[in-house]
């Protein structure tokens, strides 16, 4: 076991970017309520996506021929945690940013490629995941949503759910049974598809949180077809392609920024209503601390990423202690304010926190519960 | 990798070969028993560690604090009992100021002194008091910044002409109370400009706090390593305790405190280097102490009741977490200065100065 975090220094030449994504922020950061903020990257608005698309935000790392900005992982990652900062809504191109973009550069056909890539770029494809089902959740290899051979491609059958915004989205890439599933080969047999969400035969049934809003769905497919051409990767391989991603998926800022917005904000109430006494500065002095280190270490996971490396134990770690930062916050602005027990519309402040309030139970159950984070982390450590 | 090895890690390895084989049980023991252990410092003298911050010009290795943090993280984590990490900070801090090094042990004093108004009959004077001097007791040599009106001065004090008082602390370490009433400096040295303002208000003290840091970090990493290890040797109900997945999570949530608290001692040396020295530790002392906390705290539940036995080794990890934890201040102290510039700032300033801290240039 080692555990490697070596140090990763943002190179001042990525200051100007910085500056650009802070501008185009403040001009159209206006007219967002502190709950919209609140939903941070998980947000869909397709209007703000066009608008970052056309900064040529999306897809950065990728070639100009699919659309791509070919730009570092350092500068999307300064994109990135800009927009974080700002609580901005990232949903509608953030899974094909983040996720599917990178699978099908990775493992896609040069006709997926050309068809999807330069639309996700462009802000016009939404991207959803279909991983979990009713009864795979954590133990997500005992799926059972099947993909059976049929004319010319496929039929799909079966259930998904938690789908963030899959009730929105144009396009799905879903993990799908096309073989294997006995004990001993739980893994095989496994297959990614790429899904037009119009496609006939898929009801989505938005499942309404205990925010009273619907931010994810259940997803039922009968009998839909997918034409052969929509497979991503080999057939059978479908574990390893969706797994692979997973130390980018974990490691990156939207593990620990999830509630940034609501510190400035805290910042400012307390020293308008209380002075910053020393509760108040030890209180803020920590977070801001814990916040800095994760960052670096967010940073120097980033780095072993570009370099082609896959470090999914220090992904997992970032995830962990990130959820277990980004969850503290409802309770700081509790601890350091007494603020009434309502939710103010127009107080920027009162609705970032009574968002996050009922949000931050699911940070730690999305992309990896903390439990399935830390059995990886112990079996990476050489527990058996 | 060999071949990658720059000059930190080759360094690291010598000092964990050394300390791996010479750290034993007995020797932690007469330490603290207030002995200074002469022969393991030879061995640490005669690798040349102690002068590996120290500028060439003084006749040093000159590496760099980032170059250096693997060296001192492995002393940490063979909870080396000697003054290294304090040499290292006075031999840089000495060596950058133009001043001869005492080719001894070194404590340094975290607090900062008063200099006295030096006329040329008079010389240097020097006064003050610390109130917590690890080494002081079995060091001759104690370095502290001293000021007046108008200069800064690194003063090397002789134990003769200060008075010490015998502490106990958790760690059982030597180490004393400090007074220095109108001292006279065995040899002292305007800090230069850049240095001066890099070290800020606060002088020696996040130097302290910085290789505090990276030695804890080192001690958390060992007690992941013991913790793997008996999770895997002792067995409970048939089975080695490392089963059960309230061990195992236990043990992975530890392993997130070493990484992140590497990170931290990482963080503070490269913020040394940077000339943002006071951003480094404060950021790396706060968030080191809950790693600490937490981290002895799962070692010593993973252990049980053998963890808890003055014949196991944890307790010189974790006593030495525990008390390092306090030193140079403690996470809270740092965490409440962190806390009072970002509330002085403004929530608007608060992002800017994450992704753009102003530092300044040692030379």
């Amino acid at each position: 076991m080692t555990i490697t975090f070596n140090p990763l220094e943002l190179p001042d030449s990525l200051s100007s970017l910085r500056r650009e994504v802070r501008d185009f922020l403040n001009e159209v950061d206006r007219d967002w309520s502190g709950w919209k903020v609140g939903h941070s990257w998980t947000g869909f608005d397709r209007d703000f996506t066009r608008a970052v698309a056309e900064r040529g935000w999306i897809g950065m790392t990728w070639p100009r021929r699919y659309g791509g900005g070919e730009r570092s992982h350092l500068e999307r990652f300064v994109v990135v945690e800009e927009m974080l900062a700002a609580g901005a809504p990232l949903g509608a191109h953030w899974f094909g940013d983040r996720q599917s973009g990178p699978l099908l550069l990775r493992l896609g056909t040069e006709q997926q490629r050309e068809r999807f890539l330069p639309a996700i770029a462009r802000g016009e494809a939404s991207f959803c995941i279909g991983l979990s089902e009713p009864n795979a959740g954590s133990d997500l290899a005992s799926l059972k949503a099947r993909a059976t051979p049929a004319d010319g491609g496929w039929r799909l059958n079966g259930a998904k759910i938690w789908t963030t915004n899959g009730h929105l989205c144009d396009f799905m890439i879903g993990l799908f049974r096309t073989g294997g599933g006995e004990d001993k080969a739980r893994h095989q047999g496994l297959s990614q598809f790429l899904i037009d969400m119009q496609s006939s035969g898929i009801n989505v049934r938005p499942i309404r949180d205990l925010t009273g809003e619907a931010h994810f769905n259940e997803i039922f497919f009968d009998d839909v077809f997918v034409p052969a051409d929509m497979l991503v990767g080999q057939e059978g391989d479908g574990w390893r392609q969706a797994t692979s991603e997973l130390a980018f998926e974990r490691s990156q800022p939207d593990r620990f920024m999830s509630c940034f917005p609501v510190l400035p904000e805290l910042i400012d109430e307390i020293r308008a209503v209380r002075g910053d006494d020393r509760l108040a500065r030890r209180e803020i002095g920590h977070t801001v601390a814990d916040l800095i280190i994760l960052r670096e270490m967010s940073l120097s996971v980033l780095g072993e990423l570009a370099e082609g490396q896959a470090p999914a134990q220090e992904a997992a770690l970032v995830k962990d202690l990130g959820n277990t930062h980004e969850q503290t916050y409802p309770n700081l602005v509790n601890g350091l304010l007494d603020a009434p027990a309502t939710i103010d519309t127009g107080n920027r402040l009162s609705e970032l926190q009574g968002i996050l309030t009922q949000t931050v139970p699911s940070f730690s159950l999305r992309g990896g519960t903390r439990e399935i984070l830390r059995g990886i982390i112990a079996k990476g450590l050489g527990l058996k | 990798m060999n071949d990658e090895m720059n000059i930190g890690e080759l360094l690291a390895d010598q000092v964990d070969k050394l300390f791996s084989r010479e750290v034993t049980r007995e020797r932690l023991i007469a330490v603290e028993q207030g002995r200074f252990d002469t022969g393991l410092w030879q061995n640490l003298d005669d690798m040349g560690i102690c002068l590996a911050l120290a500028p060439e010009s003084a006749g040093g290795v000159g590496l760099t604090w980032q170059e250096a943090e693997p060296a001192l993280r492995i002393a940490g984590s063979w909870a080396a009992p000697v003054p290294l990490a304090e040499t290292m900070v006075a031999a840089w801090a000495m060596g950058h100021a133009g001043m001869d090094l005492p080719g001894a042990p070194m404590a340094v004093a975290g607090e900062v002194f008063q200099l006295g108004e030096n006329s040329p009959d008079s010389g240097v004077r020097v006064s003050g008091a610390s109130a917590v001097t690890p080494w002081i007791t079995v060091c001759d040599h104690l370095l502290v910044l001293a000021r007046n009106d108008r200069e800064s001065r690194l003063c090397l004090l002789h134990r003769h002409d200060i008075t010490v008082e015998d502490i106990e602390t958790i760690a059982r370490l030597p180490g004393g109370r400090v007074d220095v009433a109108n001292a006279e400096p065995l040899a002292s040295a305007v800090l230069p400009n850049t240095l001066s303002s890099a070290l800020g208000e606060l002088g020696l003290l996040p130097l302290l706090a910085c290789v505090r840091t990276v030695q804890m970090a080192g001690l958390i990493d060992r007690l992941l390593e013991l913790c793997v290890d008996y999770g895997n040797t002792r067995e409970q109900f048939g089975r080695p305790i490392g089963r059960f997945q309230a061990i195992q999570h236990m043990i992975a949530d530890l392993a997130g405190q070493s990484a992140a608290a590497r990170v931290a001692g990482l963080y503070a040396c490269r913020q040394i280097d940077k000339g943002a020295i006071e951003q480094g530790a404060t950021v790396a002392k706060a968030r080191i102490g809950p790693a600490a906390t937490r981290g002895a705290e799962i070692a010593h539940q993973v252990f049980g009741a053998i963890g808890f036995t003055d014949e196991h080794i944890l307790h010189y990890y974790s006593r030495r977490l525990w008390q390092w934890r306090s030193e140079a201040g403690s996470e809270h102290w740092w965490a409440e200065r962190l806390g009072q510039q970002v509330l002085a700032r403004g929530g608007s300033a608060l992002w800017p100065s994450i992704t753009d801290p102003k530092p300044t240039t040692v030379e």
